[in-house]
This record gives C-alpha cells, structure tokens and sequence, in this order.
C-alpha cells in the first residue's frame, strides 16, 4: 500500500483496516477467543489467520454445523433441541431463502 | 417417494435384463454362474458401489463404473447423522439416523430393512456419534452409545459404553452386551482378529467378547516433551479405508524447533496413524505440511505412501518425503472422501448435494453425481457387493 492512496471514505477504512494493531486484533481474536465463541461475521478467521480455509460458500457447511451441534450458538441444533428446523428445505445452497430463524418459545 | 418407485422399476427392468444374460453366460462359463453377476439387478461379484445419505432422509446407491445413481432407499426418522457401515458382503448397509440415535439395516439391492436398533428408552435419550462398525464376520454391530438421563430437575450424563448388537436380530434389535469406553470417541472400525478399533483422543482397541482394552496408539496422552511438540488434535470424523483394508486418522501437531510458541521456527504438521485392518499393523507418520484444511485422508492402494485429502481444495501428498505432488480447486467445500479399489476414481462428498469425481493420477474433475439433497455429516463409503 506504500504507492497507492486511498481515494475515498471507504478506501480509506480499508486502508486503516489492514494496519498493524488490527492484524494483531484478527490474531487474538484467532487464538485466543475461537470462532465459535462470538457470533460476529466477518471475525471468523481459519487456522491461518486468513479466510481461504474456511467453509465455503456457507451453505456447505449450514447443515453440518447444525446436525451436528457444532455451532449451538450460531445454528440452530438439530441433533437436539430444534429436531425439524429445516427438515422441509433438502438443498441449503439452492432453496437458502426458506431457511428461517429460530425464536424461544413462549 | 416417487424417485424411489423409479429407482426400484429401474432396478427390476436391469434384474430381468441381467437374469438373461446370466441365462446366456451359464452356457458358456459355469464358472461364472456359481458367483451371482447380479443381485436384484445390481452388478455383484465384488463390483464396487459408493454410498452416501442425504437430506430430507434417504441412502443413495452409486455405481462406480457408470458414475450413475442406481438406487435411493427412504430412511425412516429425522436426518442425522448419516454415517454408514457396511456388513463385509456389501449387501447390507447399516445407517445412522433420526437424530444420531437409530440404526437401521438396508439391504442395498431393493431397500429392505433388514435391521433397526432405537437406542434410546424409557428417559434415557442415547447418541451415537458417528461411531458404528460391522464386525469382520457380519455378525455384530457396534456402536459407542453416549446416553443422557432426563430428570425433572436435571440432566444426568451417564458413562459411555460399547454397545453390542446382533445383526441377526432383525429389527428392534437390543445390545446383547455392553462395555465401558472412554469418552470422545467418534470413530470406529473392526478388525479381522475381531477387536473393535476406538478413535478418540487416544487409538485404542477393545475386546467386545470381554471388554478388555488395550492401547494402539496414544495421541493426546502420548509421552513426548512438551517443549517439543504440541499434544494432537485429532478430527476423527468419518471412518474410511475400507478400500485399502485400513483404518486411518488424522491429527494435526506442532514441532518446536525452537522456543515453545516460537512459531517462525515451528513445523505444523499433519499426522496420521494407519491400521492394517487384517494384520493389525500400526504406521504413523508426522511428514505432511499443515498448508491445507482436510477432514479425512485416504491412502492411494497402488502407492501406499500416497495420501489423497479434500476440504476447499483436493490435495494429494507423499508420505515419506512430505511432497505436495498436487492441489485442484473444489467447487465448494467438502467434508468427505473415498476411492475406488484400484486406484483410478477419487469420490468426493458431504456438505452439499453433488458428489464430486476425479480422476486419481491427475485431480482433475471428471464428473459430478447430483443427489436429491444436502449430505451434511452423512459418511462416503465403498461397499463391494459380492
């Protein structure tokens, strides 16, 4: 980045974004708190601190963070306690806009 | 279903097309005709078919000639997990089902259940993760059975045990024996000297005539210096190897080459521990760079220091020199992998709903089989019916 100048306001918080204290952020982020223990998109960082070794695109890996309870706080389980969440939808990356959220029951 | 009514009128116009032909055969090769070339239309004789389980519920019957979907059977219960284990004549297809706790036992030539287990009872719900394995007779199934006491007040975890089923038993069958096991153990397999292989932290194997256990291979208990290397992390997944006669785990560790946590001088590595299935052998290597993400590896049964893994991309490695001798980009993620018994077709699964095919010697896709739904945790295995 050392010849190129951000043009606009946007540019600009991506140039920021990459600055050291924030690479550090992503690092402890990584190591320390786990991405299972946050529910932040876009904090999610793969074994290499990168993106490229992360499931891809989501929808390959809704499923399988839900029946196998992996992400409890993110998907909702399957394996225990929301059985028919999404029983009715067999393709996640074709029919994605059926799947819907979970609330607590009243 | 519909597509299973399909599959079955397929399958009854091959059988009667196969019975003439095997008519024809009889008069030329009595030979031939002592070993069944098809079973209700289904090629037999130890042609080999690639199994997988998708959403909403159903086991899917691949060819591995033709690359083409020759029977889908439903499977009673809610999805989960998927995982498959095959009796040692391919014909029977043991599935794990309604949310990780059913069994149930198709025979994958016309999608009669020949066997089911519920495993939880009264306030007692059981899960099985993953872990499910024919012995190498046929004559009993195992499962790791993790079960949970529902109280009024509370839940009560109670110990995990090897459970022991009789195949013979038919449906709603009950273990005829059960032993304690360690906890997080999601994958097993059976050995021809009949002991049941427990993947967890550790490798260990278990006696289910007695219960008696024994060490194969200590991983996260193991006796290494702990400035040296970091204890394994091990994702034990899927059970695969069925192709090679192997049980194959992998685990991910670090080398201190330097101070601990000193990473720039550190080697990330993938290991593996392989199990001869019929002698018992144990291999383990500590060789290939931790530079891809795979969930399973399978070892290439023409050159067994070659390892295939697959995840976001299909890689293929050297054992013994730690050589990356190539990558191909996958369309999407995939959780799971098999092959062919002689070497030539890589089957990639899991996740979504196309199972991806390649060509072994050089990655490249050569076909895509479309399922009627996600395949999420379901196992990818090689059954050979015989």
């Amino acid at each position: 980045m050392k010849h190129l100048k951000s043009f606009n306001k946007k540019a600009k918080m991506l140039d920021q974004a990459t600055s050291q204290n924030e690479v550090e952020e992503v690092v402890a982020m990584q190591s320390i708190v786990g991405c299972t223990s946050v529910n932040d998109p876009g904090w999610e960082v793969d074994p290499f601190g990168g993106l490229g070794s992360l499931c891809q695109p989501m929808e390959s890996d809704l499923y399988g963070c839900a029946d196998a309870c992996w992400w409890p706080a993110q998907v909702p389980d399957t394996m225990s306690s929301h059985p028919n969440w999404s029983q009715d939808v067999a393709k996640a990356n074709e029919d994605w806009r059926k799947i819907d959220s979970v609330f607590p029951e009243e | 279903m519909k597509l299973t009514n399909m599959f079955k009128r397929a399958a009854l116009a091959g059988a009667i097309g196969a019975s003439a032909l095997l008519a024809g055969c009889s008069t030329v090769n009595t030979e031939v005709a002592q070993t069944p070339d098809t079973i209700n239309g289904m090629k037999a004789g130890g042609h080999e078919y690639i199994l997988t389980v998708t959403r909403p519920n159903q086991l899917h019957i691949v060819d591995t000639e033709t690359n083409q979907l020759v029977r889908t059977c439903d499977v009673p219960g809610i999805f989960g997990n998927g995982g498959i284990a095959m009796s040692p004549d391919g014909r029977i297809a043991y599935v794990m089902t309604n949310k990780w706790e059913d069994v149930y036992g198709f025979d994958i030539t016309n999608c009669e259940i020949k066997f089911s287990a519920k495993q939880s009872y009264d306030n007692v719900t059981v899960k099985s993760f993953i872990s499910m394995a024919v012995s190498a007779d046929g004559k009993e199934l195992y499962t790791v059975q993790n079960p949970v006491r529902k109280l009024s007040d509370r839940f009560e975890t109670m110990a995990p045990r090897l459970a022991v089923f009789n195949t013979d038993d038919g449906l709603n069958a009950k273990p005829v024996r059960s032993f304690p096991v360690d906890r997080r153990i999601t994958k097993i397999g059976s050995m021809q000297n009949g002991e049941v292989i427990l993947g967890g932290g550790d490798l260990k194997a278990i006696n289910p005539k007695t219960g008696e256990m024994r060490m194969i291979k200590a991983l996260q208990n193991w006796d290494r210096a702990p400035d040296k290397w970091v204890p394994p992390d091990a994702f034990a997944m899927h059970t695969m190897g069925e192709h090679v006669g192997e049980f194959i785990m992998p685990y991910f560790t670090i080398r201190w080459n330097g101070a601990p946590g000193d990473e720039s001088q550190a080697d990330f590595l993938w290991g593996h521990v392989r199990i001869d299935t019929e002698t018992g052998k144990v291999e383990s290597f500590e060789t290939v760079p931790f530079e891809f993400i795979v969930f399973n590896w399978v070892t290439d049964p023409n050159d067994k220091d070659v390892l295939y893994g697959s995840f976001n991309q299909l890689s293929k490695h050297n054992l013994k020199t730690g050589e990356t001798m190539g990558v191909q980009a996958m369309d999407h993620t995939y959780y799971n992998i098999n092959m062919t018994g002689d070497g030539k077709t890589i089957y990639i699964g899991g996740t979504s709903s196309d199972i991806s095919v390649h060509d072994a010697a050089t990655l490249e896709k050569i076909g895509s089989i479309q399922l009627t739904g996600d395949m999420s945790t379901s196992d990818l295995r090689l059954a050979r019916l015989k």
